[in-house]
Order: C-alpha cells, then sequence, then structure tokens
C-alpha cells in the first residue's frame, strides 16, 4: 500500500516537471527579453555553499530568434556559396578584363594586318617571274626592282603583323594551346625565319645578277625558299581558321 | 510518460515538417553554346556547372551556376577570345535561376520560365521547354535555351572581318539527384 501510495505523488511531480518544461520554452522568448532589465543573481560569499549553488539553466536552446526560425521553415532561394563557389571565384578581375581586351584588340590588329600582307606577298611571287634574267639580258634591272620593293613592302607588313601577335598580352592560366592556333603556331618556326632568310638570298642573288652571271652558292635557292615562305604562311591563315565550314555542308 | 513523448514531439514537430522538404543537387552537367559563322560551326562545352533545388511550401527554387572560362570549343584562342567578348573576367560566372511547381516536377515535360545572369546582364525567357526522364531519385533534363548576343549586349566577334549570327543557342543536359 505504501508502494501504490507514493506513485501517484510521482507521476504528479512529473507532470508538473512537463508543464514547467513547455511552459518555459512558450516563454523562453520573453525570458530572454527580459534578463537583459534585471538585476545579477546574489553569489554566495561563502566557497561551501557556492559548491553547493546548482549550474544556471542553459536557456539558449529556447531562446532562438523568433525570426531565424521562421526563416529556417521558408529557406531562401539557393544562393552561389550554396553550391560552394568561393568568393575567389565569383568576384570580378577588373585587370584581368583589360588584359583580355587588350590581347583581343592587338590581335585583331595582327589578323588584319596578316590578311593585308598576303597581297604584297602574292605580288612578290607573281612579279619574281619577271626578276629572273633572260641569257644575255642581266642589264635590264627594271623588273627586278619592282621585285625588291614589293618584296620589301611585303616584309616591311609581315614585321608589323609579327609584332602586333608577339606583343599581345599572354593570359595566365590558359594553358597550353589547342586546335587551330596550335598549328598556326608551329608555322611560325617555317615562314619567320624564311621571312629573314629570303632577302638575304634576294640581295645574294641581285648581287651576282648585277655582276653578270647567274646566282651561285646558296643564293641560287632564294626562289626556293620564297616560295615555301608564302606557302607555309598561307597555311597558317588556313590553320587558324580550321576546321572550315562550307555553307552547303550544312544545307545537307 | 507518455505525456513526455508527447510533448518532445511536440517540440520536435517543426523540426520533422523542415526536414520533409525536398533538395536537389545538380550531379552531371553538360552545357553546349552554339555559334554560327558563316565558314564556321563552332560547339563550346562545359561540364563543371553546379546546381541545387530547394522545395518548400509547394514551389521549388533551383539555381545552376557555371564559370565562363570552362567552356571548351576545342581551340584555347577562341575561348580566351570569348572570354574577352563576354566580359568573363569582369562577371565570371553564368547563373539560371527557375520556379517550379512541386507537382510539376515529375512531369515528363516541364515549362521553365529562366532567368538568366550573363556578362553583366539579366534576361528571362519565359516558357522555355524540357524534357524530363526520370530514374529512381534521378531527374535527367535536357532543353535548349534561345539565347542571342543582343540579349546580354554582347558585340557580336568576327572572323576574317565577318561577325558571327546573334542566335546562340545553349543545349543544357542536367543529371539532378533529390537528396
Amino acid at each position: 500500500m505504501a508502494t501504490a501510495s507514493r506513485f501517484p505523488a510521482t507521476r504528479s511531480k512529473s507532470v508538473a516537471a512537463t508543464a514547467a518544461f513547455l511552459l518555459t520554452a512558450t516563454l523562453s522568448p520573453l525570458l530572454s527579453a527580459q534578463t537583459t532589465s534585471l538585476p545579477d543573481a546574489p553569489t554566495p560569499s561563502n566557497p561551501e555553499l557556492a559548491s553547493l549553488n546548482p549550474q544556471p539553466l542553459d536557456l539558449a536552446f529556447f531562446t532562438a530568434d523568433p525570426f531565424q526560425q521562421s526563416t529556417s521553415q521558408n529557406p531562401a532561394p539557393p544562393s552561389l556559396s550554396d553550391l560552394g563557389l568561393t568568393p575567389d571565384q565569383t568576384k570580378a578581375d577588373p585587370d584581368a578584363q583589360a588584359r583580355l581586351d587588350r590581347r583581343t584588340h592587338m590581335l585583331k590588329v595582327h589578323q588584319k594586318l596578316g590578311l593585308l600582307t598576303t597581297i604584297p606577298i602574292a605580288a612578290a611571287c607573281i612579279s619574281s617571274a619577271g626578276a629572273t634574267p633572260d641569257k644575255n639580258s642581266y642589264g635590264n634591272t627594271t623588273s627586278r626592282d619592282v621585285h625588291v620593293g614589293i618584296a620589301g613592302l611585303a616584309i616591311g607588313m609581315y614585321g608589323a603583323t609579327a609584332y602586333y601577335a608577339i606583343r599581345a598580352p599572354r593570359i595566365p592560366d590558359s594553358g597550353p594551346a589547342r586546335g587551330g592556333i596550335k598549328l598556326h603556331k608551329y608555322l611560325i618556326w617555317i615562314h619567320a625565319p624564311g621571312m629573314i632568310l629570303t632577302p638575304i638570298l634576294g640581295t645574294m642573288a641581285f648581287n651576282d645578277i648585277a655582276s653578270g652571271h647567274k646566282p651561285t652558292g646558296i643564293a641560287q635557292y632564294h626562289q626556293a625558299v620564297a616560295l615555301t615562305t608564302a606557302v607555309a604562311y598561307g597555311a597558317s591563315i588556313i590553320a587558324v581558321s580550321w576546321p572550315i565550314h562550307f555553307p552547303h555542308h550544312g544545307a545537307q | 510518460m507518455n505525456l513526455r513523448y508527447a510533448s518532445l514531439l511536440l517540440l520536435l514537430c517543426p523540426i520533422a515538417s523542415a526536414q520533409s522538404d525536398r533538395s536537389f543537387i545538380l550531379d552531371q552537367s553538360t552545357l553546349t553554346y552554339h555559334m554560327t559563322h558563316p565558314i564556321h560551326e563552332v560547339d563550346g562545352v562545359s561540364h563543371a556547372a553546379k546546381g541545387k533545388g530547394v522545395c518548400h511550401t509547394g514551389q521549388c527554387d533551383f539555381l545552376l551556376a557555371v564559370a565562363v572560362k570552362t567552356f571548351d570549343s576545342g581551340d584555347s584562342n577562341r575561348d580566351l577570345h570569348m572570354l574577352q567578348v563576354t566580359r568573363g573576367a569582369q562577371f565570371p560566372i553564368v547563373t539560371v535561376r527557375f520556379r517550379l511547381p512541386e507537382s510539376a516536377l515529375d512531369s515528363p515535360n516541364l515549362d521553365c520560365d529562366l532567368e538568366v545572369q550573363f556578362a553583366g546582364n539579366t534576361t528571362h525567357y519565359a516558357h522555355v521547354p524540357f524534357h524530363q526522364v526520370m530514374e529512381g531519385n534521378r531527374h535527367h533534363i535536357t532543353g535548349t535555351v534561345p539565347s542571342t548576343l543582343t540579349d546580354f549586349k554582347i558585340d557580336p566577334p568576327s572572323f576574317l572581318t565577318v561577325p558571327i549570327k546573334n542566335e546562340i543557342p545553349v543545349r543544357v543536359d542536367t543529371t539532378w539527384s533529390q537528396q
């Protein structure tokens, strides 16, 4: 009987504790609002009493900001940080943009000059037919002078074209060249030395002809070097345009 | 004791309801822009997009983001020009946001209103159709965004002095998994 009479007492304590717990949870925002205006609880000066003083109840869980609670119930749309993108990845880089702008501008000039340079190169190739001396006509220099003038213009324009490509700013972390630009760059190793060697051999050949005899030694290779250079130059233009899509292929 | 359990359940109820919201993560993606020039047809591809979708109270908000510099057209020189003309260093990320009713998520055809931020400009595309195939909790979504250069105030780049076409459709092939 004694045991049976203790159960209702325990149960009533339990109910009271639960009610107190729920009440604390409900009123916790109010409690937290009032804590700032309430004075601190007195602390016991006796160390023995202090050791008996119970730890204050941690109300952090119950005093959560009601606004935060409502936002967690209405989650905001995903943001870039939710995707794991760091500010470094998303921030603007005006210096890099300026570098890209300058690069594009210089390469556009390179492209236009390069296309225009094909005209004097082609003209130099055509005029070379008249530059070769016929038998016993070594004294006629007009056609050779025309060829030299046109070739000089071609070399000057080629130099200007190369300048704009060389001086265009490099873009860091852009990786190795891929695609048509790769072959375009490889072909530089043929037409750039060719553009230096061709006028040197041409001058030697010119002097040989002016002396009244056919070009000898390496001067006799002037024409071959010049043609190789011109072909490599043309191939370089096609390479950077590759692959070319012809409109009728698309129609099919 | 039962009252304790009931009160604990009462307290945890909001947490339980918050966990019932669906969210989606972009698993795989292939975004492809198509550029047309009289002598060139070019596709630039990126597999580096990131995306997330969050559903709440019957509405789902999605965000998809991709760095402009991750598009690869097979030619590094062209890619750098693309980065310049689209102001990709100034505005490095393309974002696509759209909202769908949660009830539409299981439909094979999705009608999306997209908000695209690109090259410092924002453009809305209404009623863009997407096709969806579901495999378990994975949603494979494909479609094409009918974007143009003028939508984002991009000067058309030219090659051999001839400009490219204004239309730059972007093909979207994404796989989202439900969390």
